[in-house]
């Protein structure tokens, strides 16, 4: 009894040693013949002093200690410790672990709740950005957590209940000036919560034939080369436009969701939850080559029936899941908890590191905004949270946000917001 | 490192376990031990634990401790021990008949009837390192009963059993304005002080009556427990929160009637009284919650701000601060994920203070601190071997120990979470 405890506890300490994530580079990334220089009137330019950063790029660069440097709202250099020229605003960290700006494409909270008109439905006609109101109390948190970049998107109530917005998260009274895209991407449910209307479409197979009644009418309409109004944003989904997140969950919701948007029509789709026992098909969703974007519930008990509680995430990555991302479907888990859905995971058996990805990079990706967010690379957005430790640890806490070069969030300057 | 030498040595080894009771003594020698001592040093480095009969008989470092003669030498490598952890508010003892109402209090009532050993709930407890929990009636009533102090270890009663009466559970307000016709707050406390009072009468006329000074009172099963409270072989546990029910607790109980007793929950703004308590000496369990924002219906604002509890009672001035999860209210595992919420929420860890929570303050605060709590001479080997800070909720507990006996393996039988 003791002798297997000591040789499996064996055994698993010299796996531990063999799945450290962390790569140094020696030289930095930045843009071919990129020099240095000050700074010239009317721009603007910031240096983080790190000690420790995350890149996130394809090559999993972690310099530490290390430089960002940004011109203009972008990330010029990053990479080992440099001086920063003349005139850019430098903000030294003895503790400070630099990760790109938190990306979430589940979200509610962009202002008002006026986000599920279930007028019919069929609602491909709606946007949720009539509800937006920037610098909300909600948004204050989530920049104050490191959280950049959001989706906004209508509520379940309907199997298409409209077009989200997607928008960083930056501290101004401006529609305009935080918002990235709108409609950024369209909204779909396709089990559970749209069973709740009465009448035709209260089970799934009213609800499978009503989407796609829709679908086939907007490719019609693409065929003939004419803009239906009510159908002109669900056009564009079908032309790869623009990228769809699908509400589904369990592995008969998810399966049909990926079969249909995927398989059928070939869609930019993005399936979110993901929830219960849909880890079961994961390797389905990954040969559909569908990014899975995961929460709020990162755990299933109820439905799997092992006797035992699985950490869903852990399970997608085991399949191979490439663009795994995970959500908060704030206010379900609150929007400056974004990161603790990843160490939730974490602590469930999914690798801590891979998490990290799943907040910055894969979310960027899955949307559509990988050239320009969720890495910290030259020529990005330079949407950057700074951490007093390893971003994912609940007892490390926000230093500084900037958003677009901007620093939106100093815990010295603003206080502690939470 | 664990050489074939040393597999041979445990190859053979027959009869009760190395540490366990009856079995050879056994030397953990680990990275680093986390002690958790109400005093002094907190960290051992390269530390060895020696386990004889299910007690901790020695703890060092290495070099300069000698494992005892015939025992088992077990290097648990880069891993830590810490001590097991405590949960002071738990409901996952057994089945849930824990909420008789039948009067608006009821201190005769006990738990210990409803204990399960083995129960789902305490497996996947103590495969998080919760290895005593406070199992305690519901808070439907003022007084709600009796709880009972219980290993999350053992296959019997007997064997779970650490003390009956584990506490006395006195509910202040909110939950228990459910029975009879919707109890205000005032009736509440004078039913809390009525039949306190009495108890307290109870007591004394014992107490005259032992030392010879009274005649014997006539025997009143509904008021034993208060015999037990004022000799301090046991608690009042306080579901008490908000500010005015809190102060109400330290007023009430512990200056008017001199209870031992301690905070329970002590949610909302009832941080704003840490000064008062830590004066009484009266410690803080808290949780389930681990924020206090904005509650218009009770008058608590923070100016838009999410204060972190524990943070909040440690900014004023309370020492003594432990976590709970009210389980199943929280999952009885996640207690450890109470106190890293603390210290993301502002709670100051420098000293150890998120781990003391789920140790040495509860077992102090629970008056079980000669038996947990801590890894010390003497105590019970109830003894979590992790990779790293227990607090950390990526940390999984690889192996655990209750009484000397290895109840948790990892490796084995599957994650129950």
């Amino acid at each position: 009894m003791v002798t297997r405890s000591c040789l499996s506890l064996l055994l698993l300490l010299a796996a531990g040693c063999a799945s450290t994530p962390e790569r140094a580079s020696s030289s930095g990334l930045a843009a071919p013949g990129f020099k240095p220089r000050a700074l010239r009137a009317g721009e603007t330019g910031v240096a983080l002093q790190c000690s420790k950063i995350f890149a996130m790029d394809e090559h999993d660069h972690i310099f530490a200690p290390g430089t960002v440097l940004v011109r203009n709202g972008k990330i010029e250099y990053v990479g080992p410790r440099r001086a920063a020229p003349a005139g850019y605003e430098v903000h030294a960290f003895e503790q400070g672990w630099a990760l790109p700006g938190m990306v979430d494409l589940h979200s509610h909270v962009q202002g008002t709740f006026d986000i599920n008109d279930m007028v019919l439905p069929i609602n491909a006609e709606l946007r949720a950005s009539p509800a937006y109101v920037p610098g909300n109390t909600s948004l204050d948190r989530a920049r104050a957590a490191g959280v950049t970049t959001l989706l906004g998107i209508p509520g379940s109530g309907t199997s298409i209940s409209g077009f989200g917005v997607l928008h960083k998260t930056k501290d101004t009274p401006l529609y305009d000036t935080a918002v990235i895209a709108d409609p950024g991407a369209m909204k779909v449910a396709q089990s559970y919560n749209p069973e709740r209307s009465a009448d035709f479409g209260s089970t799934r197979a009213g609800l499978g034939w009503l989407l796609r009644e829709a679908n086939e009418r907007a490719i019609a309409a693409n065929e003939a080369g004419v803009v239906d109004p009510r159908l002109e944003n669900l056009q564009k989904v079908h032309a790869r436009e623009l990228p769809v997140l699908i509400h589904c969950a369990g592995s008969d919701g998810v399966g049909k969701a990926v079969n249909m948007w995927k398989g059928e029509y070939d869609t930019r789709c993005v399936v979110s939850h993901g929830c219960f026992d849909a880890f079961k098909i994961a390797p389905y969703v990954v040969r559909m080559q569908v990014p899975m974007n995961h929460g709020p519930r990162t755990i299933d008990f109820r439905v799997s029936r092992e006797g035992r509680f699985v950490g869903t995430a852990g399970e997608y990555l085991e399949a191979g899941a490439r663009d795994f991302s995970l959500n908060t479907d704030a206010p379900v888990v609150p929007q400056e908890e974004l990161f603790l859905q990843g160490t939730v995971s974490a602590r469930y058996g999914a690798d801590s590191y891979s998490m990290l990805r799943g907040l910055t990079i894969h979310p960027a990706r899955s949307i559509g905004l990988g050239d320009r967010l969720g890495s910290l690379e030259p020529g990005k957005d330079a949407d950057i949270g700074v951490f007093n430790g390893d971003p994912i640890d609940p007892r490390t806490r926000c230093e500084l946000v900037l958003i677009d070069g901007v620093v939106e969030y100093s815990r010295t300057r603003d206080g502690q917001l939470f | 490192m664990i050489t074939p030498f040393l597999l041979a040595t445990l190859w053979v080894a027959d009869g009760p376990p190395a540490g366990a009771p009856g079995g050879p003594p056994l030397a953990l020698d680990c990275a680093k031990a986390l002690v958790c001592a109400h005093r002094g040093a907190q960290v051992v480095d390269r530390a060895r634990v020696v386990v004889r009969d299910g007690r901790i008989e020695a703890v060092g470092a290495r070099q300069e401790l000698a494992a005892p003669a015939g025992a088992v030498v077990e290097d648990l490598g880069a891993l830590w021990l810490v001590p097991g952890f405590i949960d002071l508010h738990s409901h996952i003892g057994g089945d849930f008949g824990i909420n008789d109402m039948v009067y608006q209090a009821n201190p005769e009532l006990r738990v210990s009837t409803a204990v399960v050993p083995e129960n789902a709930n305490l497996r996947r407890a103590l495969a998080a390192g919760v290895t005593t929990i406070l199992f305690i009636p519901g808070s439907g009533t003022n007084c709600g009963g009796q709880g009972i102090l219980l290993k999350t270890a053992g296959a019997t009663f007997d064997e779970m059993l650490v003390r009956e009466p584990g506490s006395l559970k006195i509910a202040q307000a909110d939950n228990p304005a459910r029975w009879g016709y919707g109890m205000g707050r005032g009736m509440m406390n004078w039913t809390i002080r009525e039949f306190c009072s009495r108890g307290r009468a109870y007591a004394r006329a014992w107490a005259e009556f032992e030392s010879g000074t009274g005649p014997q009172p006539e025997r009143d099963l509904m008021f034993d427990v208060f015999r037990d409270l004022y000799a301090g072989r046991t608690q009042v546990s306080t579901h008490t929160q908000v500010y005015q029910v809190v102060y109400n607790t330290l007023r009430i109980l512990r200056q008017e009637l001199g209870l031992p007793t301690y905070i329970d929950h002590g949610e909302f703004d009832a941080f704003l009284l840490g000064e008062l308590a830590r004066e009484l000496d009266v410690a803080g369990i808290l949780g389930p919650r681990s924020i206090s924002s904005q509650v218009k219906s009770r008058g608590v604002d923070h100016d838009g701000k999410i204060i972190g509890l524990a943070a909040g009672w440690q900014e004023h001035g309370l020492v003594e601060i432990g976590f709970n999860t009210d389980a199943p209210v929280v999952p009885a595992e996640e207690l450890p994920l109470q106190a890293a919420m603390g210290v993301h929420y502002g709670f100051d860890d420098a000293r150890l203070q998120a781990l003391r929570g789920l140790t040495i303050v509860p077992a102090r605060t629970a008056g079980i601190d000669d038996r947990v709590g801590s890894i010390e001479a003497g105590k019970d080997a109830d003894l979590l071997a992790v990779r790293g800070d227990p607090v950390d909720p990526r940390t999984g507990i690889e192996r655990a120990w209750v009484g000397g006996r290895v109840v948790h393996v990892s490796t084995q039988g599957g994650r129950t979470w």
